[in-house]
C-alpha cells in the first residue's frame, strides 16, 4: 500500500475498483487482486477514521 | 446644651417628606451606569447612576434591580446583544426608595433598549458596508448571504485534526469536546485548544492573535471551531466587528462557528461556516466523517456484488459448457444406441477406406463386435433423422 495514502485518495481508487468490477469485459483472472486492493483500502479508511496517525499529517504537509 | 433628637425621629421625617414628594410616581432617567454587580442566583443587580461633566463625576445615586425587575437586566442583554455593564448610558424608568438603613437609591422598574437597539444596528450596517468595500474576495450575495475567501474553502473529506478556539472553563468549550469525544461511532479527533476570552472589549483583537497563532502553528489543521457558550451572557459584540470578520473572512482554513445564539446571526457567522450551537458544530463533524464511511461502504457493497455477478455469469457459463460437452461426449452418443465403427485401431469415417471381407469392430454401449463386412452398398436415405 502507497504510503502517501489520504480519504480522498482511497475513496477515488475504490470508485475506480467498483467501475473495473462493474465492467463486464473484465479479466476474471485479476479480480482476486482488486478485491485484494479493494479491501487494503477500505481497511485503511476504517483504521484511520478512528485512529489520528502521523502519516495523514505528513502527507498533508507535502502535499 | 441643644436640644437633641433620636436619629430614628429626624430620619423619619426623612423618610415620610419623601414618600409624600415620590410615592407611587416613576420618573424616565437617562444617565451612565457604574459599579454594576450582579448576583444572577439572588436575581439582584447593583450599580450606581452618573452623570459626569468632562471626566468630572457631578451627579451619582445608588440604583438597583431587585428579582421582579431583574428580568430588564435579561432582555436588555439579549436584545441588544452586550452585557449590562459598566460604562453603558441607559434610558430607564425608576422609582425613589428611602431606606432608613441604606439610605436613599432608585429602584429601576423598565429599561428602554430601543436606543440602545438602534445603535447596535447602525454600527452593524456600518461594518457590513466596510466588509464589502474593504475585505478581498468577499461578495454579499443576493439571498444577503456573504461568500467569503474562507467560506468558499472546501472542506476536508474528513475532518479530524481541530484547533478549537473557546474561552476555558466555558460551557461551549465542554459541550463540543463532549460530543466529539462520546462520539458513538468511535471516530479519533484531535483537537488542539486556542483558550482566549470571546466576550468584552478586548475579545476580537485576542481572537484574531489566536487565529494567527493557527496559522503559524506546526501543525496542520483541517478546521478551525469557534464556540461560546449560551447561558446570559450574550455579550456579541467581538463577533460583530470589522477586525475579527475581517481576518476571518479571508482566513485559509475553513471556520465553523457555533457561537450560540438562536435569533441572531453575528457577522463572523456571516463570513464563515455558522452552526447555532457548539453542539451542533460537533455534530456536524462526526456526521461529515460518518457520511465519508456510508459512502464508502457502498462502493464495498458494489465490490462484493460486483464480483459475485461475475462469478455467478462465469460459472453459469461453465454450467453451459459442460452440458455441451456431455451431450456431444461418445459415451452419451452410445448410450443412445449409436455405435462406433472401427477399423485399423482408427474410427471409420469414410466406408470407401474398406472393402467386403474386411474386419471391423462395431463399439456399442456394453460390447464390441468382431465382424466381417459382407456387403455394402449406397444408404439410400433408409433411415430418416
Amino acid at each position: 500500500m502507497e504510503t502517501s495514502l489520504t480519504f480522498d485518495k482511497a475513496f477515488s481508487e475504490l470508485e475506480k475498483l467498483v467501475e473495473e468490477i462493474e465492467d463486464e469485459n473484465i479479466q476474471l483472472d485479476t479480480l482476486a487482486a482488486k478485491v485484494k486492493i479493494a479491501n487494503e483500502l477500505i481497511k485503511y479508511c476504517e483504521v484511520n477514521l478512528r485512529i489520528i496517525t502521523a502519516d495523514i499529517e505528513r502527507e498533508k504537509l507535502n502535499s | 446644651m441643644p436640644l437633641a433628637q433620636k436619629l430614628s425621629e429626624l430620619i423619619n421625617e426623612i423618610d415620610a417628606t419623601i414618600y409624600n414628594r415620590f410615592a407611587n410616581k416613576t420618573f424616565w432617567i437617562r444617565a451612565e451606569i457604574t459599579d454594576v454587580k450582579k448576583y444572577k442566583d439572588k436575581r439582584w443587580c447593583f450599580l450606581k447612576f452618573i452623570e459626569k461633566d468632562g471626566n468630572a463625576i457631578t451627579s451619582e445615586i445608588k440604583g438597583v434591580f431587585w428579582s421582579n425587575t431583574y428580568h430588564h437586566v435579561e432582555n436588555f442583554e439579549r436584545e441588544t446583544q452586550q452585557i449590562f455593564a459598566s460604562g453603558l448610558e441607559i434610558t430607564c424608568n425608576v422609582r425613589i426608595r428611602f431606606h432608613k438603613r441604606f439610605g436613599l437609591d432608585l429602584e429601576v422598574m423598565a429599561i428602554d433598549f430601543a436606543y440602545a437597539v438602534g445603535q447596535l444596528e447602525i454600527e452593524r450596517k456600518q461594518t457590513l458596508d466596510r466588509l464589502v468595500k474593504e475585505t478581498p474576495g468577499l461578495q454579499l450575495l443576493s439571498n444577503g448571504c456573504f461568500s467569503t475567501v474562507n467560506n468558499r474553502l472546501e472542506l476536508p473529506t474528513v475532518l479530524q485534526k481541530i484547533a478549537l478556539i473557546t474561552a476555558p472553563n466555558s460551557d461551549g468549550q465542554r459541550d463540543f469536546k463532549e460530543v466529539i469525544e462520546k462520539n458513538k461511532y468511535g471516530y479519533a479527533f484531535a483537537v488542539k485548544e486556542f483558550l482566549t476570552q470571546v466576550q468584552g472589549d478586548a475579545a476580537a483583537f485576542l481572537i484574531v492573535q489566536q487565529l494567527a497563532n493557527i496559522k503559524s502553528a506546526n501543525e496542520v489543521f483541517d478546521a478551525v471551531v469557534i464556540v461560546r457558550g449560551g447561558g446570559s451572557d450574550t455579550d456579541f459584540k467581538s463577533f460583530n466587528t470589522f477586525e475579527l470578520s475581517n481576518y476571518v473572512a479571508t482566513f485559509t482554513i475553513p471556520v465553523l462557528t457555533g457561537i450560540g445564539h438562536d435569533r441572531n446571526t453575528s457577522i463572523v457567522d456571516l463570513v464563515a461556516r455558522q452552526h447555532k450551537t457548539p453542539t451542533e458544530v460537533a455534530t456536524f463533524i462526526i456526521d461529515k466523517n460518518l457520511s465519508f464511511e456510508q459512502d464508502m461502504m457502498q462502493l464495498k457493497e458494489r465490490i462484493f456484488s460486483g464480483v459475485k455477478n461475475l462469478v455467478d455469469t462465469a460459472q453459469k457459463k461453465l454450467a453451459y459448457n459442460i452440458r455441451i460437452i456431455k451431450s456431444s461426449s461418445p459415451k452419451t452418443i452410445l448410450n443412445k444406441g449409436f455405435a462406433i465403427i472401427m477399423h485399423d485401431n482408427k474410427i471409420l469415417t469414410d466406408p470407401a477406406m474398406i472393402d467386403v471381407n474386411s474386419q471391423v469392430q462395431v463399439i456399442l454401449k456394453d460390447e464390441i463386435l468382431h465382424s466381417t463386412i459382407n456387403k455394402k452398398e449406397p444408404n439410400g436415405n433408409k433411415l430418416d433423422f
